[in-house]
C-alpha cells in the first residue's frame, strides 16, 4: 500500500515536473548563429569590433526575452582567413545545429557559397564575400543584405556627380590595393567613365600596403581632381598620410567603407580633417539600439568586450548584421512558425521589408531578387573627432550595378 | 622622360631600401654570431613595435625614456628566445632551426594582435607629415630619417663586430667547437646576438611603426628584408646597406614607370625576380662570404 502510494506520488510530480518544464523549455528554444571570423590574420583590424557588436546585439535581444521565446547563441570561432579552416568549422557548425554563417572574410565565404547553397543554409555576407551574390535568383542562400562595393563606388561617384555638378571631364584616380578586394569596384568605375566621360586613372600598391610613396608620388603627378581608396586596415592609414604628404587635399579624398575613427587616431585626428567616406550604418553612441545595449548589456556586466569599443564603426557594423539576420528570424516565426530552420530564416530574410531603424542604416528591403537589400549608402566627413553625414541614404547607379551583378552570377551559374 | 619624377622615386626608394635595411640588419647580426638565418625578425620588428606603443600610451612614459626601455626589453627577449628555444636546437640540423625561428614568427604574429588588440596603433614621433620639397622633388621626412638612422645603425653594428666581444661573436660563427675550445661561452655569445637582433627590431619597429602605425603588417616586413640579405651577401653589414639601397631603388623606380602600364603590383614582382637571380647568379649575395667546405 505504501509502494503504490509512492509510485502515485512519483508519478503525479513526474507529470507536474513535465507540466512545468514544458513551457520553460519552449521559451528556451535556441537559434544558434555561427559567427567564424579571421581574429588573427588579415581581418584582425575589424573582426574583434564587429564581432563584439554581433554577440552585443544577440545578448541584448536574450536580455530582452529573446523573439518568440527564442534565445540566440553566437558561436564564435577563428579562421585565420584561412578556406580550409573555415570548411571545418561550418561544418562543426553545422553539427552543432547553426542555421546562420558569416566568417566576414572573402576567401572564406567564397569557399562556402557553394556549400551553403548546397546545404541550403544561410550564409550572411554584410560588406565581403561575392558582388554578385545580390542576385538572389542565382544565390538564393547568401545574403550580402547590405551595399556591395560596387553600389559603394557608385555612391561615392553619384556624391561627386551632385556635388560638382556632375562628373564629366573629371579627372578620377582609384588608388588601391592589389587584390581582388582592391580591384572590385573596377568595372563599375569603367563603365561609369565610359557613361559619364570622366577620366579614370587607377594606381594600385602590393598588399599589405605599409609602403606606398612611388605610388602616390605617380597620384600627385595625375593631379586627381577627386581619389578614391580603397583599402582596409594600416594600408588605409598608410594611403591617407601619404596622401596628406603628397599635397592632396583631403577632402578630395573618398573612401570605401573601411576607415574608421582608429584609423583617423592613427593618421591625426587633425591631419585630414575633410576626408569623405561612404558608410552603411550610423556610428556612435546615438541611437536607441546602441543606448540599450549600454543599458541592458554592459550595465549587467554581459559586454562581450570592452565598453570603450561601443559605437565604433566597425562595432555598429556588426549590430546591423545582426538586426538584419534576427528581424528575418522573427519575420519567419511569425509567418511560417517554430522551429526555425535554415530553409525558414532564409523565407524571412527574403520578407524584410523596408526594415526601419531610425536611421541606424538606411532602410532595408530584401527580395528574393535583391539580397543586397537596397544598396543604399551615405557619404560622411571626418570633422577633426567623428564622421559627419554629409549626404542622405540612397542608392546610386544601381542599374549599372545590377547589370554587373547579372552578368557575373550568370557566370556563376553556368560553373564558369 | 620627366627627370624629376625618376628623381624622386629613386631617392624615396633609396630611402626605403634603407629602412628595409634597418629590419635586415638583425638577421644578418645573428647569422654573423651564430649562422642561423633568422626569419623570425618581421615578428620580432612587430613585438618591439607594439612594446614601443604599450610603453608609451599605456604606462605614459615618454618617447625618449620609453626608447631605451624598450631596447633593454627586446635585449631580454632575444636572451629569452636563445636561453628557451635556440639553446635545445643545439646539435640539430640547420633546417630544422630555421623552420623553429619560421615557427617563432609565426606564433609571435598571432600573439602580438592577441595581447596588444588587433586594432592599428599609432606611434607618433612628431616628425609631421610636410614633405621636404627640394625643386619640386617631394621627400619623405620620415623615411628620410629612417634612412639616416639605418646607416648609423650599420655602422655601429660593424663597429662592434671590431669589438672584442664582436671577435668573440664571429668566431662562434665561423666555428662552434673550435670557439668551445678556446674557452668561448657560444651558448652566451648566441644568445648575445639575440639580444642585438632585439635591440636592432626595436630601431625598425620604431621607425616603420611611425610611419605606417603598429600592427601585424610590421611583421610582413620579414619579405623585404629577405630580400636584402639574400641580394646583399647575409653575412655582410655592407650587405645590408648596399643591399637595401638595390632593393628600395629598383621597387620604386621599375614599378614607378611599370605599373601604370601594366596596372600595378610590379613591386613585389620585382623583389621576387631579384631574389631568384641573386640566387641563380650568386647565391652568397653581392657582398657574402662564399664558405668552402673541404672534404
Amino acid at each position: 500500500m505504501k509502494n503504490k502510494s509512492m509510485k502515485k506520488f512519483s508519478a503525479a510530480l513526474c507529470a507536474a515536473a513535465t507540466l512545468m518544464l514544458a513551457p520553460a523549455s519552449h521559451a528556451q528554444e535556441v537559434v544558434k548563429f555561427g559567427l567564424f571570423h579571421d581574429f588573427t590574420k588579415v581581418y584582425t583590424f575589424v573582426a574583434d569590433e564587429f564581432s563584439q557588436g554581433q554577440r552585443d546585439y544577440l545578448a541584448l535581444l536574450n536580455e530582452e526575452g529573446g523573439i518568440k521565446g527564442h534565445r540566440f547563441e553566437a558561436i564564435v570561432r577563428d579562421h585565420g582567413n584561412e578556406p580550409q579552416r573555415g570548411i571545418e568549422l561550418y561544418n562543426r557548425g553545422r553539427e552543432e545545429g547553426a542555421i546562420y554563417f558569416d566568417f566576414l572574410s572573402t576567401p572564406v565565404a567564397n569557399a562556402i557559397a557553394p556549400r551553403a547553397l548546397q546545404d541550403k543554409v544561410v550564409l550572411g555576407t554584410p560588406l565581403h564575400g561575392r558582388g554578385d551574390a545580390m542576385v538572389g535568383e542565382a544565390f538564393p542562400y547568401v545574403f550580402p543584405m547590405m551595399a556591395s562595393y560596387w553600389s559603394q563606388a557608385a555612391r561615392l561617384l553619384k556624391y561627386v556627380e551632385d556635388t560638382q555638378g556632375g562628373l564629366k571631364g573629371k579627372k578620377i584616380a582609384h588608388v588601391h590595393i592589389d587584390t581582388p578586394f582592391g580591384r572590385e569596384p573596377l568595372p563599375i568605375l569603367q563603365k561609369l567613365a565610359e557613361q559619364k566621360s570622366f577620366e579614370l586613372r587607377t594606381f594600385a600598391y602590393p598588399s599589405p600596403g605599409n609602403e606606398q610613396s612611388a605610388v602616390w608620388s605617380d597620384v600627385r603627378r595625375y593631379r586627381p581632381d577627386f581619389v578614391l581608396i580603397w583599402g582596409a586596415g594600416n594600408s588605409q592609414t598608410v594611403s591617407v598620410r601619404e596622401a596628406v604628404r603628397n599635397g592632396i587635399d583631403p577632402a578630395k579624398i573618398l573612401s570605401v567603407v573601411w576607415l574608421t575613427e582608429t584609423d583617423m587616431k592613427n593618421v591625426g585626428e587633425s591631419t585630414a580633417i575633410g576626408i569623405k567616406r561612404v558608410e552603411v550604418v550610423q556610428p556612435g553612441r546615438d541611437h536607441p539600439i546602441i543606448q540599450r545595449i549600454l543599458d541592458k548589456v554592459y550595465k549587467t556586466g554581459k559586454g562581450a568586450g570592452p565598453e570603450a569599443r561601443v559605437g565604433n564603426t566597425y562595432y555598429n557594423y556588426g549590430v546591423a548584421d545582426m538586426v538584419i539576420a534576427t528581424e528575418g528570424a522573427k519575420l519567419a516565426l511569425e509567418k511560417l512558425g517554430p522551429p526555425l530552420t535554415a530553409e525558414k530564416l532564409k523565407a524571412g530574410l527574403e520578407m524584410v521589408n523596408n526594415l526601419d531603424t531610425k536611421g541606424f542604416m538606411p532602410p532595408v528591403t530584401i527580395t528574393p531578387q535583391d539580397h543586397q537589400g537596397g544598396g543604399q549608402a551615405r557619404v560622411s566627413q571626418w570633422d577633426g573627432k567623428a564622421w559627419v553625414p554629409v549626404s542622405d541614404w540612397a542608392a546610386a547607379y544601381q542599374d549599372v550595378v545590377w547589370e554587373e551583378a547579372r552578368a557575373s552570377a550568370a557566370k556563376f551559374s553556368q560553373g564558369k | 622622360m620627366d627627370f624629376l619624377f625618376l628623381l624622386e622615386l629613386f631617392i624615396n626608394g633609396l630611402n626605403t631600401g634603407l629602412m628595409y635595411s634597418l629590419v635586415a640588419l638583425g638577421i644578418t647580426m645573428i647569422y654573423k654570431a651564430s649562422g642561423v638565418p633568422n626569419l623570425a625578425q618581421g615578428a620580432m620588428v612587430m613585438i618591439a613595435g607594439y612594446l614601443l606603443w604599450a610603453t608609451i600610451a599605456l604606462l605614459g612614459l615618454p618617447l625618449w625614456i620609453a626608447i631605451p626601455f624598450v631596447v633593454v626589453l627586446m635585449f631580454l627577449f632575444g636572451l629569452a628566445i636563445e636561453r628557451w628555444l635556440l639553446r635545445r636546437m643545439v646539435g640539430q640540423p640547420v633546417l630544422m632551426i630555421v623552420m623553429l625561428t619560421l615557427g617563432l614568427e609565426i606564433l609571435l604574429r598571432g600573439v602580438g594582435p592577441g595581447v596588444f588588440d588587433a586594432a592599428p596603433k599609432r606611434l607618433d614621433l612628431g616628425l609631421g607629415l610636410a614633405p621636404l620639397v627640394v625643386a619640386d622633388v617631394f621627400i619623405n621626412r620620415a623615411y628620410l630619417i629612417g634612412a639616416i638612422s639605418a646607416g648609423i645603425l650599420i655602422l655601429l653594428a660593424a663597429a662592434f663586430f671590431r669589438t672584442r666581444l664582436g671577435t668573440k661573436l664571429r668566431a662562434v660563427s665561423d666555428d662552434h667547437v673550435a670557439s668551445w675550445a678556446v674557452g668561448i661561452s657560444v651558448e652566451r655569445a648566441i644568445g648575445i646576438s639575440w639580444g642585438i637582433a632585439g635591440v636592432a627590431a626595436v630601431g625598425a619597429g620604431t621607425l616603420w611603426g611611425s610611419v605606417q602605425g603598429v600592427d601585424w603588417t610590421l611583421s610582413a616586413l620579414l619579405f623585404p628584408a629577405i630580400a636584402v640579405v639574400i641580394l646583399g651577401g647575409i653575412d655582410s653589414l655592407l650587405g645590408v646597406f648596399v643591399g637595401g639601397i638595390i632593393v628600395g631603388v629598383l621597387g620604386s623606380v621599375i614599378p614607378g614607370y611599370l605599373d601604370p602600364i601594366v596596372g600595378g603590383g610590379t613591386r613585389d614582382v620585382v623583389t621576387s625576380v631579384l631574389i631568384v637571380l641573386t640566387i641563380l647568379l650568386r647565391p652568397y649575395g653581392i657582398f657574402g662570404r662564399e664558405d668552402i667546405e673541404r672534404v
